[in-house]
């Protein structure tokens, strides 16, 4: 676990168990998250991650386990003796309030002056740029719109933590990409400790300090984006966090060679692999380079001559399908830049070589 | 190790764990355990001796009165058929026709609701009775025509004029849930219209079918008023009650005539509860509403049948208010208020009619309140949910109950001052006997009666606003009665007046539940009607009608126009912008 510096843990989740009678959700979750941070729940639907979300909160209770925050044990205390902020991925924002209205609603309950109110308030609408729109209801605001005044009801009551459960995903993609970054600089400009649940890994790598990855009720992994798109340590993560191709074959440790069908890999050595035999090669699309047609390709290493099966045209690179001739069924995919497969003039039905950059691969226990 | 603080200690969810429990108590009290004593009382005899099952035997020994109870099953299903077939076309044409005046036709489509299934009997009397227009051929002007009306066949039709809006209402909705891209589906893939009808129509209609048998089936099998005024020599149980208990003070009985009135009742609520269980939505949230094309055939051949039903309707409110402001029909056939003054019958007045609308606005209030917030405490928490799901239970289960059920079991059990606790000398005073020989028990027998329509409604519109402004209030630390206040009952608004509007005209045109429990010093209009109608003194009884039908008629029109000024008000809110 990395320490940020100068930062303290601020929510401890301990052994965090739920069942829903026979079906287990959560089992054995430990999290800890530090004071500031920006940390990602990230997961299939069903992964358990907006139970996990709504545990914190209080509007779940736990089977067992316990929850720590800021020094203090919420285990068992009841939602509304919790310290944080929601948005829900509905926004359940009041419909027959205004937005203001709608923002004020918790400072309104304290028992503090209306002036008082009116002036938080109106730092809140300005914090979230809603100035001009402060007297409309939520169906007259846009979706975007309808977001930051959930955000800033929210953060209206200044909790010490600020629960988002799918917050964006509700949004068109233009503004999910704006408020993806407003939201990211408000949390940093007020030091707020966040945790947001989404199953959108571009928006987890692009705002988190840190993602939890989730799978089916426990912990996959816990990173930083970076972290987890150059180390995953499951085929599961590997796959989640961007695109990976996943080849089953056997490896011998001794040699740092993995046999895939007839063909071999030499892997690096200085990675270290436990594991034996039955086990899963893990190579990025863009991580695999094609190599021009030359006769003396035995000498060089890491190379598969394929067919191209199927070419598909994203933008500044080309995603090319390719199949070996012996074992049709298994997509390899491959990226290319597009100037290459303009170039080379790359057709369906042709064939290649590929060659598997010895650095970038990964070995993965096969559970398979 | 970690700071102890009282963290752990809510008001808010003891506040509401203390408010289930005591609406629990509440409807315990109103509906199931009133229930106790009538049960108790089929086994005793009028001394209070248990004499087992001796009641239930005299009562199948005795021929006249199980011919009754088969009379009264005659009379259910005759009526459940051809109130749910007249129904279901009307609801057909309504929905997926091109009826013309279809605004027209809708609103009026549920005029028989305002007009109190006695009063409908009565405008009967003077349509299809000896000296009915029809009969007499408008008063001798052209051949008459006799239906012998007082029997079966006048209870069968009085019964359909009751029950066929009750199965309008339903089928409408039903029918109104469509998707209009199955239809084009099916017609890409060739299918006839009669099998675009048996595969796609009848099967998205079913629950709501069902529904609609068992509704027309428990009201007709209980009603009172209308084989009260033309049932002439044909029995039924309801009458019969009423015969053991005002005419011959024979408590036990009408008890045990009620047990065998509430079991089929309560079987048949059962059925149809268990069947609407496996009720699985079938339209989508994307569904296309269905949009009828034109068939001249068909919309011709709805519009006759339509006009037809309405003719009937409007034929028989128009005769009662003839009858009423008719001197001595068919002899002197001159206009006069007369018939208003009431002075002649048992010397009442005005009074019942004022107590019967007093009764119906503090019904409207106390139970709208009530049953509205009975329903938000089932549908919008978690605590107890096992207490939560018997307090919907009961709430669904008065409908199953007919009024004179209910209104004798709330006299047994209102009128005792208190309880002996067997094998034990001691008493515990009933703090619910007080209500007894009130306007209160009136009110209460009134609201307990109405409940579940009104409950449904409240838990269905609870159901459709956000559950998670719950749980956002919660995370502001605000709690939920002030969201409640805020939000809630804001936007509930239109249901609350339309729950509000119900039980008040229900209230106005009752007789059932409270011809039991009228104290003499409170009479109300609907017993005066069946009191100046066993006197003869049928013109007044047309008279008391028609005040009714227009008081009930004035408070709908107050509630239209007050949702619709509600209506202008929320729509800033109450249709969200899709995003």
């Amino acid at each position: 676990m990395i320490k940020k510096e100068g930062s303290f843990k601020y929510l401890e989740i301990k052994n965090i168990s739920k069942n829903f009678g026979e079906t287990f959700v959560l089992k054995n979750i430990h999290l800890d998250v530090f004071k500031g941070e920006f940390l990602c729940l990230l997961g299939p639907s069903g992964c358990g991650k907006t139970t996990l979300l709504r545990i914190i909160s209080g509007l779940e209770r736990q089977t067992n386990g316990d929850i720590v925050q800021d020094g203090l044990l919420i285990s068992n205390s009841p939602t509304e003796k919790r310290d944080f902020g929601i948005v829900f991925q509905s926004y359940a924002l009041f419909p027959n309030l205004n937005a203001k209205q709608n923002i004020a609603y918790g400072l309104e309950n304290k028992k503090i002056n209306k002036k008082e109110i009116e002036k938080r308030t109106n730092n809140l609408i300005r914090l979230v740029g809603l100035e001009k729109n402060s007297d409309q209801f939520p169906s007259q605001l846009s979706g975007g719109q309808q977001q930051r005044v959930a955000l800033a009801r929210a953060m209206a009551l200044s909790p010490g933590l600020l629960l988002l459960d799918e917050p964006l995903s509700a949004l068109d993609a233009q503004v999910r990409s704006k408020l993806r970054n407003e939201i990211k600089l408000i949390q940093k400009k007020l030091n707020l400790t966040t945790i947001m649940v989404t199953h959108d890994q571009t928006e987890a790598l692009s705002m988190a300090d840190r993602v939890v990855v989730m799978e089916r009720g426990h912990i996959a992994q816990i990173g930083t984006p970076f972290e987890l798109y150059e180390n995953p340590i499951t085929p599961f993560v590997a796959d989640f966090i961007g695109k990976m191709n996943l080849l089953k074959g056997k490896y011998d440790k001794k040699n740092c060679v993995f046999y895939y069908l007839n063909n071999r890999f030499l892997i690096s050595q200085n990675t270290e692999y436990s594991f034996l035999e039955n086990c899963l090669l893990g190579i990025r699309p863009e991580d695999i380079e094609i190599i021009k047609f030359r006769k003396n390709i035995e000498k060089e290493e890491n190379i598969l001559r394929v067919k191209i099966k199927e070419i598909t045209y994203l933008g500044t690179i080309f995603r090319l399908t390719v199949v070996l001739e012996s074992k049709l069924e298994e997509n390899i995919f491959v990226d290319v830049i597009s100037n290459q497969v303009i170039s080379n003039n790359l057709k369906i039905g042709d064939f290649i070589d590929i060659k598997l950059k010895k650095e970038k691969i990964k070995l993965f226990e096969s559970n398979l | 190790m970690y700071f102890k603080k009282n963290l752990n200690k809510s008001f808010n969810i003891l506040l509401l764990k203390i408010l289930i429990i005591f609406v629990f108590i509440l409807v315990s009290f109103f509906i199931i355990i009133p229930l106790l004593p009538l049960f108790l009382k089929s086994f005793s005899d009028n001394k209070n001796n248990f004499i087992g099952l001796e009641n239930f035997i005299n009562y199948i020994q005795n021929p006249s009165l199980t011919q009754s109870f088969i009379n009264s099953l005659k009379v259910a299903l005759t009526t459940t058929f051809f109130s749910v077939l007249i129904g279901f076309i009307y609801a057909y044409a309504l929905t997926r026709t091109r009826l013309p005046f279809k605004k027209f036709f809708n609103t009026f489509s549920l005029f028989s609701l305002y007009i109190p299934p006695l009063a409908v009997a009565i405008g009967l009397i003077y349509i299809f009775g000896k000296q009915g227009l029809i009969t007499q051929g408008f008063f001798g002007t052209i051949p008459g025509f006799d239906i012998n009306l007082y029997g079966f066949n006048g209870i069968i039709i009085g019964e359909i004029f009751y029950c066929f809006p009750q199965a309008l209402i339903i089928l409408v909705s039903a029918l109104n849930l469509s998707d209009q891209r199955l239809y084009e589906a099916a017609e890409s893939l060739k299918a006839s219209p009669l099998r675009k009808f048996l595969t796609i129509t009848l099967p998205n209609i079913k629950y709501g079918l069902m529904n609609s048998f068992f509704i027309c089936f428990i009201l007709s099998f209980t009603d009172f008023g209308v084989p009260k005024v033309v049932g002439g020599n044909f029995n039924v149980l309801a009458t019969d009650i009423y015969k053991q208990v005002v005419g011959q003070q024979n408590f036990a009985m009408g008890a045990t005539i009620s047990i065998y009135l509430l079991v089929p009742s309560i079987l048949a609520f059962l059925i149809d509860k268990n069947f609407q269980k496996n009720e699985a939505s079938l339209i989508s949230g994307k569904s296309i509403p269905f949009k009828p094309r034109k068939n001249l055939i068909v919309d011709s051949i709805m519009f006759i049948f339509c006009s037809l039903i309405l003719i009937l309707v409007i034929g028989v409110f128009s005769s009662i208010v003839l009858a009423s402001l008719i001197k001595i029909w068919p002899y002197d056939i001159s206009l006069s208020l007369q018939n208003f003054r009431f002075s002649n019958v048992a010397g009442n007045g005005y009074e019942p009619y004022f107590n019967t609308v007093f009764m119906s606005i503090y019904t409207a209030i106390f139970g709208t309140i009530f049953v509205f917030f009975t329903a938000y405490l089932v549908e919008k928490f978690k605590p107890l949910k096992k207490i939560r799901m018997l307090i919907y239970f009961f709430s669904t289960l008065p409908i199953a109950i007919p009024g004179l059920v209910l209104g004798l079991s709330y006299i047994l059990f209102f009128n005792k001052p208190s309880f002996s606790v067997p094998f034990l000398d001691f008493q515990i005073f009933n703090p619910f006997s007080l209500l007894y020989g009130t306007m209160g028990i009136l009110v209460l027998a009134n609201i307990i009666h109405f409940f579940t329509v009104c409950f449904i409604s409240a838990t269905t519109t609870l159901k459709q606003i956000d559950k998670e402004f719950e749980e956002v209030s919660e995370s502001l630390k605000v709690p939920f009665y002030k969201t409640f206040l805020r939000i809630t009952i804001p936007l509930s608004l239109p249901t609350i007046l339309e729950i509000g509007s119900y039980y008040f005209v229900n209230s106005m045109i009752t007789v059932s539940a409270i011809i039991f429990l009228y104290p003499a010093k409170i009479p109300v209009s609907s017993v005066s009607i069946v009191n100046m109608d066993d006197a003869g003194d049928t013109a007044s009884a047309a008279a008391m009608s028609t005040l009714i039908v227009l008081t009930s008629l004035f408070v709908r029109l107050i509630y239209e126009f007050t949702s619709r000024n509600v209506s202008k008000k929320s729509s800033v809110w109450i249709n969200p912008l899709e995003t």
